[in-house]
Order: structure tokens, then C-alpha cells, then sequence
């Protein structure tokens, strides 16, 4: 095959392309960025090229918003939370899994069935199931707490309405890292564990010696990729709770998209998701770093 | 070595625990299940099969009604049908554009390095980053442009955001294709144009289908692009479920009725490509 691509194989290959993502994405990527220099909002009843530009004032208001650097710290835990307990099941269950055992293609697939619903019938799933007389209560707490169960109104209290949101992302993404996990070990090879049981190793150190070390890249990939989808968790709150009980379960992206919608202070809500870019992009270029480019 | 107790100890807890994973998978759908088939008053009560079995939770989703009356929940909710027509509409118009754009590009990344490696990079940056920071800019953009509440902008904003699927899911595929059979259709005197329609892409027509099925998946489920760009006209399922769950208060059948509709299809989709799960949601990092 020749290296330089025919005109029109190279045409073909980049011109919808960039066609595409510079019509939807680039431009409102660049309007972001100025607006985020302005005041403006639609009230005020003039197109926002005719805005005064205020500079910085909007990054500055961010920093001294409480409720942003709230959402900020919530979505943070959040993230944190479920991606570890998430990845602990999922790698715990991955193992479970590894051999042989009767019923196995059905335990599979009914594993991940909660991966391919769309979040928001997992929200209406969860909000259905932690209703007051919901079977979350009426079943199981009723049966160790009796009458009083009944009384618990998980989406009244900051607590118990974060804890929803938690158990709900549980639910659907575990079985994400339940399947990288057991491609990762299935693909570990056979030889390598039989040496390692010959020479009298116990199963947990094979685990952690043999199993391991050769995971650890789709590990690192698995995290990452979590870690970013449930950063942006908008779904669940939006749902579930709709950020309440007030404003404590609200995450970042509710914030950016109230402050956007609701109070339309558009330069304010560019100027924040500037910041929050700007956090994801540093990130992400450490990940293609170290997945990517180190050692090559 | 292990006694022949421990190991059945050990196979006993792990079929035990595989077990109460499955419930734990089973129980929320079941609840969901069940709720959909129940009369209004079997909604509060703990057992799981209704007494009276009923549809009527799922012809009222199709109705347009103001429920006044039931538990004082009073709202006048749109029928799903146009909805779920909607849906269907943007989410096959973008899919198809999407998985084409992707094809032609993951032709030239994968034969002839064209985007470059950041070009492709780039594109993952489009997926990776949070939706919510975007919808500023697109709707002030699509405010100016006149595109919000169309199909048309909705279906644009999908195939961008989707089309780095389809790059990478089809580079895998292209890249598994020996490069000899192109060569040698050019040597036939084919035009490279006509080898990437002729010879390539029927090959790779396997990996069409799983990249456009992922793709139909994803854009599917996607709630807050069409929450913020839409508002009458060309409202999707994921917003229509959205408004109905938020303030309809506690109509539980009828929700979890549109709860079953939202899910059929991207749960037949989903096991149809079970075995490409993996890759897909790595971006083919991971092979399933």
C-alpha cells in the first residue's frame, strides 16, 4: 500500500469528518470561550457579539461560589465512591466468574443487563424502588425494623437521598467493570497460572503475582473511563432527586445546566464549564500519557 | 492441596455468591416488571405477582389525559407516541451518519495514518469530556442558528458526539482485513475509490452492523443534549420519561409501563452485540 493516501481516499477520510465536528463542536467551542468573557444572559435583550466583555469577573465569581465548589466536592465523592465499590464488585465478581460452573452464560447475561438499560429508566427504577412504600422498605427493612420502615423517605434527607444516587449508579456500572475485568483475566494465560500452581504458590498469591501485574493496563483503562462517565452524572439527580432535598445532591453538571437553563446566566455557566474543561482535559492527558506514550 | 471439604465449601460460596449478585441484578427489574402489570391499588403493597392483572397502565401512556384524581396528582401529560417516533427518527438518521462518517475515517486511519495521531485523539476528547459543559455554547449556537427544537440539529449534535465510535470500533475491524485483497483489486485496475466501496467495505460490513448498534444504544439513552435542545416538537424518549417520572408525582404503574418501553430496545440491541460490549465502551482499548 502506498504511504500517501490518493486525493480522494484522503478527502473521503477527512473532509465529513472535520466537516461534522467543526460545524456542531468546534464553533460552539469557540463561542464558549468568548462568552465566557462577557456578561450576558438573553434578558438582557441584545445578541451576545454586542455583550460587554468583563473579563475575568466570571472564573473569579466561580472560585467564591459556594454551591459550585459544593457541587464540585459532591460530584468528586460521588465519582470516587462508586467508581472504587464498583470496581472492587466488579473485579471481585470477575473472578467468581473465571471457571467453569453450571448456569455460567446465564449468570453473564443477567450480569450485564443493567449496562445496556438507559440511565433514565435506572433512575425510574431506583426512584420506584425507594419510594416510602416502595419493596426497598416494605420488604427488606420492614422485615428488620418492622412498622417504622415504612416511615423512611429516602429523597427527604441529604444522606439517604445521596445514597440513592450511589446504589443506583452501583447497579448499572458494575457489571461495566465486571466485563473489562473478566476479559482481562480470561486473557491471562493458562500456562502462566499452572506454572505458578505447580511451583506450589497459594491462589491469592498467583492472584496478586501472575494475575495482577497483567491486568494493571485495563485496570488503569477501566478506572479512567468510569471515573470520567460518572463525573458526569447528570441523569440519576436530575431524576431521582432533581438535586434535592434543595440543593444537596446537586452535582456539577445539574449546576452548570441550572445555571445555563433555569437562571439563563449564560456567560456565568461557560465560564464554569471552562474550569471543569479545563480539570477533565489535564486529566485525560495524563491517561493518554501513561496508557499511551510512556515506554513507546 | 486443598481437601476434598474445602472445595465443596469453596464451590458452595462461590455459587452463593454468584447468586446473590443475580438477585441483586433481578429484584429492581422484577419490582419494575411487576409494578407495570398492577391496578392502582396493588402499587403500595409488598408482593411481587399482581392479583389483577392489568394493561391499563401502558394504553394510558398512549393516551393524552390530565390525571386528576389519581393520588391527587394532577398533570396533563403528553401521549408517548411522538416521543418515541422521535427517538427513533434522530437516533437512526444520526446512527447511519455517524457509522458512515466513522468508516471512511478509521479507511484512512487505519491505511494510511490520515487524521494523524492526535487528529484521533482529538476525537476520544469528544466523548471523554462531560456533556454539560457543551450545552452552553450548542444551545446559544443553535439558538442563532434557528435549530433548536428540529431533528435536524438534534441529529447533527448526535453524530458528532457519536462519530468517535464509529472511528474507532471500525478501525479494529479494517485493520483485521489483509491489506493484500486491496491491492490486488488495484492491480486489477481499480480505482482506490472503487476498492474502498467495492472490496472494502463489504468486508467490513460485520463491523458496520456492531459499530451502528452501539451507536444506536448510546444516542438512544442520551438524556441531557435532548433535554436542553428540545422542548415541544422533536422531544425524545429519555426527556418524555424524564418529565413523566419528575412531576407526574406518584403515578408508579404507568412509570414503570414507559420504564418497559424505554428499555425493549437497547436491551435487544445490547445482547445482540453482547460479545462487543467491551469494545465498544473502551473505544476497542479492550478486546472482548
Amino acid at each position: 500500500m502506498p504511504e500517501k493516501p490518493p486525493r480522494e481516499v484522503k478527502y473521503l477520510a477527512t473532509l465529513p469528518v472535520n466537516i461534522l465536528l467543526n460545524a456542531v463542536l468546534i464553533i460552539p467551542f469557540a463561542i464558549m470561550i468568548y462568552l465566557a468573557f462577557l456578561k450576558w444572559s438573553p434578558a438582557m435583550g441584545m445578541p451576545w457579539w454586542e455583550a460587554p466583555i468583563i473579563g475575568l469577573t466570571n472564573f473569579a465569581r466561580a472560585l467564591g461560589d459556594a454551591r459550585f465548589i459544593a457541587a464540585l466536592g459532591r460530584t468528586a465523592l460521588y465519582t470516587v465512591g462508586v467508581v472504587a465499590i464498583e470496581f472492587f464488585l466488579g473485579l471481585a465478581l470477575a473472578y467468581t466468574m473465571l471457571g467453569d460452573f453450571i448456569g455460567k452464560k446465564a449468570a453473564i447475561a443477567i450480569t450485564i443487563y443493567p449496562l445496556m438499560l438507559p440511565p433514565v429508566v435506572v433512575a425510574t427504577i431506583f426512584y420506584l424502588m425507594f419510594q416510602s412504600y416502595g419493596p426497598v422498605n416494605n420488604l427488606f427493612l420492614r422485615a428488620i425494623m418492622g412498622e417504622e420502615a415504612l416511615r423512611i423517605y429516602w429523597f427527604l434527607k441529604p444522606d439517604t437521598a445521596f445514597i440513592t444516587l450511589l446504589i443506583a449508579d452501583i447497579w448499572q456500572w458494575t457489571p461495566f467493570m465486571f466485563l473489562i475485568m473478566y476479559s482481562a483475566l480470561s486473557a491471562v494465560p493458562k500456562r502462566l497460572v499452572e506454572a505458578a500452581e505447580v511451583l506450589g504458590a497459594r491462589s491469592f498469591t498467583i492472584f496478586w503475582r501472575v494475575r495482577m501485574p497483567l491486568i494493571k493496563p485495563l485496570i488503569v483503562v477501566a478506572l479512567v473511563l468510569r471515573g470520567l462517565e460518572a463525573f458526569k452524572m447528570f441523569d440519576y439527580a436530575f431524576i431521582m432527586t432533581g438535586g434535592g432535598p434543595g440543593i444537596t445532591t446537586e452535582t456539577v453538571s445539574m449546576y452548570i445546566y441550572r445555571t445555563a437553563i433555569l437562571y439563563t446566566d449564560i456567560s456565568y455557566a461557560a465560564a464554569m464549564s471552562l474550569m471543569i474543561l479545563a480539570m477533565i482535559i489535564v486529566i485525560v492527558r495524563a491517561f493518554i500519557w501513561y496508557f499511551f506514550e510512556k515506554g513507546r | 492441596m486443598k481437601s476434598h471439604g474445602t472445595r465443596i465449601l469453596l464451590s458452595a460460596l462461590k455459587y452463593i455468591a454468584i447468586g446473590v449478585f443475580v438477585l441483586w441484578v433481578l429484584i429492581p427489574v422484577a419490582w419494575v416488571i411487576s409494578l407495570a402489570f398492577k391496578p392502582y391499588a396493588e402499587w403500595r403493597v409488598s408482593y411481587f405477582i399482581p392479583k389483577n392483572f392489568t394493561w391499563n397502565n401502558f394504553v394510558v401512556l398512549f393516551k393524552s389525559e390530565a390525571f386528576v384524581g389519581i393520588m391527587g396528582a394532577t398533570a396533563i401529560v403528553e401521549p408517548v407516541t411522538k416521543p418515541l417516533v422521535n427517538s427513533l427518527a434522530v437516533t437512526s438518521f444520526s446512527t447511519i451518519i455517524a457509522v458512515m462518517i466513522g468508516f471512511f475515517t478509521a479507511y484512512g486511519a487505519s491505511r494510511y495514518n490520515t487524521p494523524g495521531p492526535f487528529g484521533l485523539f482529538f476525537t476520544l476528547l469528544t466523548r471523554m469530556l462531560p456533556p454539560a459543559t457543551f450545552v452552553t455554547p450548542i444551545m446559544v449556537y443553535y439558538s442563532n442558528l434557528r435549530l433548536l427544537d428540529t431533528h435536524f440539529g438534534l441529529i447533527m449534535l448526535y453524530s458528532a458526539v457519536t462519530v468517535t465510535y464509529g472511528i474507532w470500533i471500525l478501525k479494529g475491524f479494517i485493520d483485521a482485513i489483509p491489506i493484500e485483497w486491496e491491492e490486488a483489486a488495484m492491480l486489477e485496475g481499480a480505482t482506490p475509490i472503487k476498492t474502498l466501496f467495492k472490496v472494502v467495505l463489504p468486508i467490513a460490513r460485520p463491523g458496520l452492523v456492531v459499530a451502528g448498534l452501539f451507536i444506536f444504544l448510546l444516542t438512544w439513552t442520551e438524556l441531557l443534549f435532548a433535554l436542553v435542545l428540545t422542548n415541544v416538537y422533536a422531544v425524545t424518549l429519555p426527556v418524555h420519561i424524564s418529565k413523566y417520572v419528575g412531576a407526574v408525582g406518584q403515578l408508579y404503574g404507568p412509570q414503570a409501563a414507559l420504564a418497559l418501553i424505554g428499555s425493549v430496545i437497547p436491551i435487544a440491541i445490547g445482547y445482540a452485540i453482547q460479545k462487543h460490549l467491551v469494545t465498544g465502551f473502551t473505544f476497542g482499548m479492550v478486546r472482548g
